[in-house]
């Protein structure tokens, strides 16, 4: 035992005195003393070794599928009105004060959950500000008086059945804030598209292609 | 909410009366068809030796303009949230503004001022903070709010009247012996769609002229009694009445005289028969 302890210890020093020359020479260093069976951490074990492997763990993790690449967002599939249920609807909540159009627009999700009608999507539409400009009786150039925002909330509905439908309409309009208009539509492609912003390089391209 | 409507239509069984349920148009006929083979027979001998005669009759109502009053705790509720909102909130660009314009002034009123050494100059000595909000001020005050309470609330012929709640439409007809208080109804006429019975009771009425949106094609709860004995024959046994809802829509002439009251829901039983009200109560939303 213990002469191979010595040998042991004797390697060791022998090694680090190797790795310091080493170091000092600027050359790489990869020690291997055949007769301790020594390595660093760097180095991995022969398979003959029993400890071969030991590290290993993702072949115990279930198999994963292969990451796809995030594909284009297609639009829903806007869904037709039955002989009992609407289409998709989308209820457009609007108005100056972003507080009542939020809150009236928060009211309409929870009801619908609560009535168990499917809410496919809640989204909100870009602001529009209004520039309100007034001009003296005195003078000729305008200044502005006030700044309008436009704030448009939508939830759009899945299945709304016909003998719902005149009820949920009754207690949205019955419960209805002051300053807050209420449009029902049917979904179309054109509101999808709505949502997206114009891009001029690309129209510029597809122009000159075609 | 959504209870009573459609409790009303499931709830009973639907063999006892047929209601016309989604179809569009058509006369009374073609749903009778649609519905399955079983029925059909049993549906033809109703129509022909059915002793209740068939009302159509037209809830319509005025949508609240404004909110409803507050609580006394929503009241302090709500006076607590804003109170709480605007300490944590910070201060806006206008706010912001103002601070820097005191602050310019009392460094002009220092004796050592060098107007050299102002960063930002503008045209912000022309128009401060300080006057454009009393400018503001000046404008609000020009500024009427329109009243919450009027003194029409306690007219119950004017449609005006409480303004934060819904009203429904009584109207006197006389059923019978004597005048009485009811939705405005009609009865049907064979060939006609039991909607159009109740557009039809809402344009025959006398000395207004309303204009509605019926929501639905389905009624949205019926009421059905026996007449007295003395008056039962072999073909008339008593009637149903069915409801349409209705939104009044547009602005009301104030030209109305008629025998009409606008009344809330809890001002109903002053006017309501019990067995009639119970019937009508479902389906009148108080929200």
């Amino acid at each position: 035992m213990t002469p191979i302890f010595c040998k042991l210890q004797a390697s060791f020093a022998l090694s680090r005195a190797l790795d310091q020359a080493a170091l000092l020479l600027r050359s790489s260093v990869s020690v291997q003393l055949i007769q301790g069976r020594l390595s660093f951490a760097n180095e991995r074990q022969y398979r003959t070794m029993p400890t071969h492997g030991i590290g290993r763990y993702k072949h115990l993790l279930p198999k994963e599928a292969p990451k796809k690449k995030k594909e284009r967002l297609l639009m829903k599939q806007v869904k037709l009105a039955t002989d009992t249920e609407y289409g998709t609807l989308n209820v457009k909540v609007s108005g100056y004060d972003m507080v009542l159009v939020e809150h009236y627009s928060q009211y309409i999700h929870n009801l619908c959950n609560r009535l168990g009608v499917k809410v496919a999507d809640s989204y909100a539409l870009p602001t529009k500000t209004m520039e309100v400009m007034v001009m003296p009786e005195q003078g000729t150039k305008m200044y502005v008086d006030a700044i309008l925002k436009t704030h448009e909330r939508i939830v759009q509905l899945g299945q709304l059945k016909a003998t719902l439908g005149s009820i949920f309409m009754e207690v949205l309009l019955k419960n209805q804030p002051e300053g807050v208009q209420l449009s029902v539509n049917h979904h179309t492609e054109a509101d999808y598209l709505e949502r997206f912003k114009a891009r001029p390089e690309l129209t510029g391209l597809m122009a000159q292609i075609n | 909410m959504a209870a009573p409507c459609s409790r009303m239509i499931v709830g009973r069984p639907w063999w006892h009366f047929i209601i016309p349920t989604v179809s569009k148009t058509g006369p009374n006929q073609i749903w009778f068809r649609k519905l399955s083979n079983a029925v059909q027979t049993r549906s033809q001998s109703d129509r022909v030796a059915s002793p209740w005669t068939l009302h159509g009759a037209v809830c319509l109502q005025r949508l609240p303009v404004i909110s409803q009053e507050r609580n006394p705790i929503e009241g302090q509720f709500a006076e607590l949230l804003h109170r709480m909102e605007l300490e944590r909130s910070l201060l806006s660009e206008h706010e912001q503004r103002l601070l820097e314009d005191k602050e310019r002034m009392a460094r002009k009123q220092a004796e050592d001022y060098d107007s050299d050494e102002e960063a930002e100059y503008g045209d912000q000595e022309t128009i401060t903070a300080q006057d454009q909000e009393d400018a503001w001020e000046q404008k609000r005050k020009q500024f009427q709010l329109a009243q919450r309470f009027r003194d029409l609330d306690g007219d119950q012929q004017s449609v005006q009247r409480c303004l934060g709640d819904s009203l429904v439409l009584l109207a006197q007809q006389s059923l019978g012996p004597g005048k009485v208080w009811l939705l405005p109804q009609v009865p049907w006429q064979p060939g006609e769609t039991l909607r159009q019975t109740a557009e039809r009771a809402l344009s025959s009425l006398p000395e207004a002229d309303f204009k509605a949106t019926f929501l639905g094609n389905a009624p949205c709860g019926v009421y059905q009694y026996k007449l007295p004995k003395s008056v039962r024959t072999e073909s008339c046994q008593g009637s149903k009445v069915f409801f349409f809802k209705a939104l009044l829509s547009g602005r009301p002439s104030t030209s109305q005289n008629g025998p009409f009251l606008w009344v809330r829901k809890s001002e109903l039983p002053d006017y309501l028969k019990p067995a009639y009200l119970e019937k009508v109560n479902r389906f009148i939303l108080d929200l």
